[in-house]
């Protein structure tokens, strides 16, 4: 359990890129969050391993690798989570697409609108204030 | 490849002191032929220079990555509709998007036109997307480009920037002689077009010495059969690749056999030729420049699926998404060849490319560009299958040292 753990503080120490920068305190955490706490945990992981050597440890691309933030929130905006899913079942990792599994896809997703400070749901919901999923 | 004329002994190397094989003139370092003669010293001092490039690999500045849009059966340019709009197709250039992305352009745009519209959206603008957009208002049509990225942070600026028709634009056998045909005419047309990018302020395009050395004598028998039985859609070997370009003899300039006493390089044989390259920064502002000039537009989004069309204002559109059309439009008949440059500061007093061991070197007005092409005897099944778009710096140093070793090797004089 120590890993996961570890790897929760790892995922929320990327967030707090981005919660820096938005104003009001962190809501409470909702009940019954372990479940999506562990899926977010695994889904850090994966980031890491499947995804920060192009997309960088802090979902901040480069100058040929799209960021994980900002225009990708935009981009996303208003879509179905489903359908970001897809996509990245479909075409990540670039060098092996289609080889995450459905559940790996979801956590890397998970972990993605996580990273972002957007809500877990059906849509990618923006301009939403969300619980803060985890325990720090 | 082509033989052919023989160079004339004044042609080719700068004249000086007959010492060795470099000289100093005013103040830079010359390659001169090995045996150069007492007849050179006294030849006019108007003769090209070479100066010799050192590439080392803690000059790098930038390593590119690109992933090659790879059809067997070469591009994709057929038309599709989505709800009421019609797409036209453009994608799918392999090794050469640049060099025939004007001719690919007019292929297009020529379909469109028949559709009798006047507004037409393009999707993508890298090199093929930007080129079908300027062909589009040229044939006077109003055009808005839609797109994640612009041209210099698209796939093509990661490209090596040279005459290359034929790199892995088709498997012979999947497609057929029908598509020769074509290609001659996107050949034709796109290399016309690029002349008359010749000459400008700032060279987006100019012409360039490519200098092909080998350790062996060249190999000038025809390729060898492909192996048995219809490779489909994935190359099996590089003799399934087709190669075009002996249909365009007539106006590319021959490759010349450089005899042995005017050979300056530390490789025992060498032939020469003029290659046209594109200068990525020059060009690209240049092309963009020109169709904001005339009125385009451009907006900056990305599609998640073909649907995602039908909200378009304009009913016909023009699709260049290149690799990308494989998870954008589910398009699995892309397979990509990965491919890698790694970039040093610019050396203007040098304009000229080396092809050596299976690396390749191109003196460009925004850098010197260093290619492994094929560095394990792999041909051209190097990269094929390969979607890794991330930098290896191992295969930048490998690279760089075919070129350092040469040069090293290089007898100096003067300073
Ligand atoms: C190492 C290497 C060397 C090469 N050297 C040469 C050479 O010397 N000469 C030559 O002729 N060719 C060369 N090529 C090949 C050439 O680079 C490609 O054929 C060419 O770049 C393909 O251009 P493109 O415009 O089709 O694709 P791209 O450059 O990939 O452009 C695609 C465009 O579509 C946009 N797009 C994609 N998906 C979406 C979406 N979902 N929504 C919105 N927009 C989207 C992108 O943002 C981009 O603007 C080389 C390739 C490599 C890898």
């Amino acid at each position: 359990m120590m890993r996961t753990k570890d790897m929760i503080a790892r995922g929320i120490a990327t967030c707090a890129l981005g919660l820096a920068l938005l104003p009001g305190p962190a809501p409470a955490r909702p009940p019954a969050a372990s479940t999506a706490c562990t899926e977010l945990a695994h889904g850090a992981d994966l980031y890491r391993a499947a995804c920060a050597m192009c997309h960088g440890a802090h979902l901040d691309g480069n100058f040929q690798t799209p960021a994980l933030t900002g225009r990708f929130v935009a981009n996303w905006a208003g879509a179905p989570v489903s359908a970001l899913e897809a996509y990245v079942h479909r075409a990540m990792p670039l060098m092996a697409p289609g080889t995450l599994s459905p559940d790996d896809t979801r956590a890397i997703v998970a972990f993605l609108l996580e990273a972002n400070n957007l809500p877990q749901g059906k849509t990618v919901r923006v301009g939403v204030r969300k619980a803060l999923a985890c325990p720090s | 490849m082509d033989t052919g004329r023989i160079l004339s002994r004044r042609g080719v190397f700068a004249g000086g002191a007959a010492l060795g094989a470099v000289t100093m003139m005013a103040g830079e370092r010359v390659l001169l032929p090995h045996a150069a003669s007492a007849g050179d010293a006294l030849a006019p001092q108007h003769r090209p220079r070479l100066a010799p490039l050192h590439p080392r690999e803690d000059q790098i500045t930038d390593i590119k990555v690109c992933i090659r849009p790879f059809r067997a059966a070469g591009p994709r340019l057929d038309v599709e509709r989505i709800g009421d709009k019609t797409i036209f197709h453009n994608y799918g250039h392999g090794g050469s998007g640049w060099s025939l992305s004007w001719g690919s352009a007019n292929l297009v745009v020529g379909k469109v036109a028949a559709t009798l519209n006047r507004r037409v959206a393009v999707i993508g603008c890298g090199i093929v997307g930007l080129t079908a957009a300027l062909t589009a208002q040229r044939a006077g049509f109003d055009v808005t480009i839609y797109t994640r990225d612009l041209l210099p942070h698209t796939r093509s600026v990661r490209a090596n920037g040279s005459w290359t028709p034929d790199s892995r634009i088709a498997l012979t056998q999947t497609a057929g002689p029908a598509f020769a045909d074509q290609w001659e005419q996107m050949a034709r047309f796109s290399w016309a077009t690029y002349r008359t990018y010749l000459g400008l302020p700032g060279a987006p395009i100019m012409f360039e010495d490519n200098y092909i050395l080998s350790d062996k004598p060249f190999d000038d028998r025809p390729a060898p059969v492909p192996p048995a039985g219809a490779p489909g859609r994935m190359p099996r070997a590089t003799e399934d690749f087709a190669t075009y370009e002996s249909r365009i003899r007539d106006i590319i300039p021959a490759v010349e056999d450089i005899p042995e006493a005017e050979n300056p390089f530390a490789a025992p044989h060498a032939r020469r030729h003029s290659l046209m390259i594109y200068n990525f920064g020059a060009y690209g502002h240049l092309l963009l420049s020109e169709f904001h000039q005339a009125g385009g537009r451009i907006v900056i989004r990305e599609f998640h699926s073909p649907q995602d069309l039908t909200a378009l204002p304009e009913k016909v559109i023009i699709n260049c998404p290149g690799y990308a059309a494989r998870d954008w439009w589910r398009d699995d008949s892309l397979i990509p060849v990965r491919g890698q440059t790694a970039w040093l500061p610019p050396r203007p007093e040098a304009p000229y490319g080396l092809d050596y061991r299976g690396a390749a070197l191109l003196s460009k007005t925004d850098g010197v560009m260093i290619q492994a092409v094929d560095l394990d005897g792999l041909g051209e099944m190097t990269g094929v299958g390969n979607s890794f778009e991330h930098p290896d710096p191992t295969e930048a140093a490998r690279a760089i040292g075919v070129f350092a070793d040469l040069f090293a090797r290089m007898p100096m004089v003067g300073g």
